[in-house]
């Protein structure tokens, strides 16, 4: 039941409103709903009536109450004793500068300290109060973010009204500013890693996973149910985790405001392995150009190849690498979710009805199934490299191994050791573990928190072979007689503070100890 | 890894500098071989050999033996990193250092 209130309540009409609204409401039960749009004033007598109404009806609610009226509402306490809705503002976004464009909104320029973001849905109350949430929770939980004062009426859509002072996107500067690459790839890499060091609590955002796998569902008869079979293993194998994701990170989402980067638009935040947060950032950057470099200029406002190098780099920074290696491998995790998510999203978008939407799916398509053809796995870890087991990338391997030891602050002798030992453990696997077929093999690199000491875990899926076992060299023999063989694992054993070897579940797993 | 090679009347000196592993230790052994034709002494200068790993200490045996079938070889110039690898493989024992 709703009752309209219009004008002024005071003592002098206070008892021929209170007739009014109990005739309207006869012997009515139920909700009630005072709809305050028309209400000017209202002194203690009109308070009085809505005690009253509420004895009889304790589930009242007052709708579309102006900023004058909710003063006096909020004064008096009766907010904390019914539900008091505030009536939202109309704004016209007419002749304002149009800031950015995305999937469920518009935001505007109202003037120098404020924009707004208007929804598309003209229903969209619901989602400006989820991305509230969303924004609040990731505020308290350490994310620097915009969060929303305000909602308002922007013809028939709603609108959410932030506070940004001097605001610009990373795109803007990009795109206007080339010397400030390196700044904003630093600011970028740290602000979605802090992002990634944030555990999300329990029944806080959703699971990624589910999402991911519905990527794969939207395919369609695109690809064969055997490459969607492996996609779907793969990303059901991925470690669950409660790692926050914002979803959307990409340099248009993340603004300057004061020296300080913030992120904005969190209504896509969600939580899983930060591998599905790289997929879309690969994909804002480079998966959607790839066919038609003109698609990231119109996005982002700068062209692909300084998208594709901000890509990279950003990667690098994140992950804390110059590893070629470890970079290629992180990439092309991202790519096969990437692709998988652009072909189903062109797929349901009625993409193939157009020449160039059918091209662009074709790329996509065939870089996954390459990129199929020796995927595995879809997890990474900042500390582990995965790379084929050959000599030409033990530079790499040393170097990503030096990396991630440096907070042990080793002596230029200590390096020297580990990386003699390093070499001799990597060689080895890359001469016989999948002799004379070719494999791949993993460097887990981890220190303790008191970088006392390193382990350095190779793994592969060879034939299993103990080096440990082998019998040391006997050294004091002549040198012409001496064999070639058994020197690097003995070397190793004693250049190491610990080496240790053991087989499980199918791979030959050696570890090396080496104390600051 | 550089290297660089002299000779004068049956006496060669090859500087080694930078790291000698796995990568590079084919690149010495083949620049041995093509140079130690009638050379009786050959002196290898490892002032700038900053590392060597166990495929580098396979080339130096390699050379080793053959320059001991006529001649003789010597290590001069190493450094204690280097040094402590021929020490705990006993190397220092089996090549000639000075």
């Amino acid at each position: 039941m709703e009752i309209k209130l219009n004008g002024r309540i005071d003592s002098n009409n206070a008892p021929q409103v209170e007739k009014g609204i109990v005739e309207q409401l006869g012997s009515q039960s139920g909700d009630l709903v005072l709809d305050a749009s028309g209400l000017e004033y209202i002194s203690s007598a009109g308070l009085r009536i809505l005690l009253r109404l509420r004895r009889e009806y304790p589930e009242i609610r007052l709708s579309n109450v102006s900023s004058e009226i909710y003063e006096i509402l909020d004064m008096t306490g009766f907010t904390e004793m019914m539900t008091v809705e505030k009536a939202y503002r109309t704004l016209s976004v007419e002749g304002c500068e149009c800031i950015g464009r995305g999937a469920k909104g518009a935001v505007y320029r109202l003037d120098d300290e404020n924009i707004v973001k208007v929804y598309f849905d003209s229903d969209a109350l619901d989602e400006i109060k989820n991305e509230r949430e969303m924004a609040k929770l990731a505020l308290i939980l350490g994310v620097p973010t915009a969060i929303s004062y305000e909602v308002v009426r922007v013809g028939e859509s709603y609108g959410s009204v932030f506070e940004l002072l001097n605001a610009r996107s990373f795109a803007q500067i990009l795109a206007s500013e080339p010397g400030s690459f390196d700044r904003c790839v630093k600011e970028f890499a740290s602000l979605l890693k802090k992002i990634h060091s944030i555990e999300v609590p329990a029944d806080k955002l959703h699971d990624i996973k589910p999402e991911a796998l519905s990527w794969v569902d939207r395919l369609g008869g695109c690809m064969t149910e055997e490459s969607k079979e492996q996609i779907r293993n793969m990303i059901l194998a991925v470690p669950d985790r409660r790692t926050m994701l914002h979803g959307d990170f990409h340099p248009k989402n993340i603004m300057f405001q004061n020296g300080e980067a913030l992120v904005i638009d969190m209504d896509t935040l969600a939580y899983g392995h930060p591998i599905f947060e790289l997929c879309s950032v690969y994909n804002a950057l480079a998966g959607f150009s790839e066919y038609d470099h003109e698609v990231v200029k119109k996005f982002q406002g700068f062209d692909r190849e300084l998208s594709v190098r901000f890509f990279n780099a950003a990667l690098a920074e994140y992950l804390g690498t110059t590893s070629e290696t470890k970079l290629r491998e992180v990439t092309d995790k991202a790519r096969i979710l990437s692709y998988t998510r652009l072909i189903g999203r062109a797929v349901q978008k009625h993409g193939l009805e157009t020449e160039k939407g059918r091209a662009e799916v074709a790329l996509w398509k065939e870089n996954l199934l390459e990129l199929l053809k020796t995927a595995d796995t879809l997890a990474f870890s900042p500390n582990e490299l995965e790379t084929e087991a050959a000599k030409e990338n033990l530079p790499d391997v040393l170097a990503f191994i030096e990396e991630h030891v440096e907070p042990l602050c080793l002596s230029e002798k200590a390096k020297m050791q580990l990386d003699l030992a390093a070499e001799e453990i990597f060689v080895n696997i890359a001469d016989y573990a999948y002799a004379p077929g070719k494999g791949r093999a993993k460097i887990l690199v981890e220190t303790d928190e008191n970088a006392h000491e390193a382990v350095i875990t190779f793994s592969d899926e060879g034939k299993p072979f103990d080096p440990t076992a082998k019998a040391d060299p006997e050294l004091l023999i002549p040198a012409v007689d001496r064999t070639p063989g058994g020197l690097g694992i003995f070397l190793t054993k004693k250049l190491m503070d610990g080496v240790s070897y053991e087989y499980r579940d199918g791979r030959n797993i050696l570890k090396l100890i080496k104390k600051a | 890894m550089e290297l660089s090679f002299n000779s004068n009347d049956g006496a060669a000196v090859i500087s080694i500098a930078g790291r000698l592993d796995t990568v590079t230790a084919p690149e010495l052994d083949d620049y041995i071989n093509a140079r130690i034709s009638g050379i009786e002494t050959l002196t290898l200068d490892c002032a700038g050999l900053e590392y060597i790993s166990s495929a580098g200490l396979r080339v130096l045996l390699r050379a080793h033996k053959k320059m001991s079938a006529g001649g003789s070889m010597k290590l001069i110039n190493v450094g204690p990193i280097v040094s402590e690898i021929f020490e705990i493989t006993g190397f220092n024992e089996i090549l000639t250092i000075e």
